[in-house]
């Protein structure tokens, strides 16, 4: 399944089938603003029981930063 | 998947820098391994939420629960050997990345799992009317969890948006399951999402 929005052709992760990884990174940007249209860029928790093992491994962080939205 | 092959994917996904792709190849790797002695894994909580929106929420580990039968802990020692993975028998360090090796996955819809042909396999990710309805019901929970809320919103807009596809009316009915019971809640939430993007409300309460 496939969707077109005003700029480009964006390919839907569909409920029967699978989705190729390919059409995945492709839909990657439209997913992303989709969300930052609805709530913050960066929604990741704050923290949780894994914050000991994250931050010793992520350098204080709890993961790696995450790809700018125009890059994607 | 030979040795050479394995190590190859480990390189790669060593070197990946982006979190998303990072989970997304990982699943990929330890799904197809799974595979070939008969498991077969699913993508569960925030790492199938990361995957399904992009929505920037991933932390630094990947949940993995288990369809059917667990493989043996001998033959799960075997796979994450040749991952070259430390710890065990639950949570591993592999590839950059902490892997947690959940128990049976529970899923209350009856829909598919969502499946992508990953760069080394096939994988699949939790069911979004379930990751839906439960994202609603934790932001609900203990007085309110924003960061729940959130992740909530983004996956409705992801899904409202057309990128994903969902049936509304498994949420509807999983919504109105004893478990959870907030479908007023599930039905507000979207009715806001699907405002800001200016769509109609697929889901309604009445």
């Amino acid at each position: 399944m496939w969707l077109m929005t005003s700029k480009l052709t964006v390919p839907c992760i569909p409920l029967d089938g699978s989705i190729s990884y390919e059409d995945w990174l492709k839909g990657r940007r439209y997913r992303r603003e989709l969300g930052n249209r609805v709530a913050p860029g960066v929604i990741r928790r704050q923290r949780s029981s894994s914050d000991r093992r994250l931050k010793k491994l992520f350098q204080g962080e709890r993961g790696l930063p995450f790809t700018p939205t125009e890059k994607l | 998947m030979g040795s050479p092959k394995v190590q190859a994917a480990l390189a790669d996904i060593s070197a990946e820098q982006d979190p998303t792709l990072k989970c997304a190849k990982l699943a990929s790797l330890c799904s197809a391994l799974w595979a070939e002695h008969g498991g077969e894994l699913v993508v569960v909580g925030g790492s199938a939420i990361e995957i399904l929106t992009d929505g920037a929420y991933t932390s630094g580990d990947l949940d993995l629960c288990h369809t059917a039968a667990a493989l043996p802990l001998p033959t799960q020692r075997q796979i994450m050997g040749l991952l070259q993975a430390k710890g065990g028998p639950r949570n591993w360090q592999v590839a950059g990345m902490y892997l947690d090796l959940l128990g049976p996955v529970e899923s209350l819809a009856r829909t598919p799992y969502r499946r992508i042909e990953g760069p080394y396999g096939r994988f699949l990710l939790m069911k979004p009317e379930d990751l839906l309805v439960e994202r609603v019901f934790i932001s609900h929970y203990s007085g309110g969890n924003e960061e729940a809320r959130d992740c909530a919103k983004k996956l409705i807009a992801v899904i409202l948006g057309g990128a994903l596809a969902v049936d509304w009316n498994e949420v509807r009915r999983l919504a109105n399951l004893p478990e959870y019971r907030n479908l007023s809640q599930c039905a507000a939430l979207v009715k806001d999402v699907a405002n800001d993007l200016e769509v109609d409300s697929p889901l309604h309460s009445a």
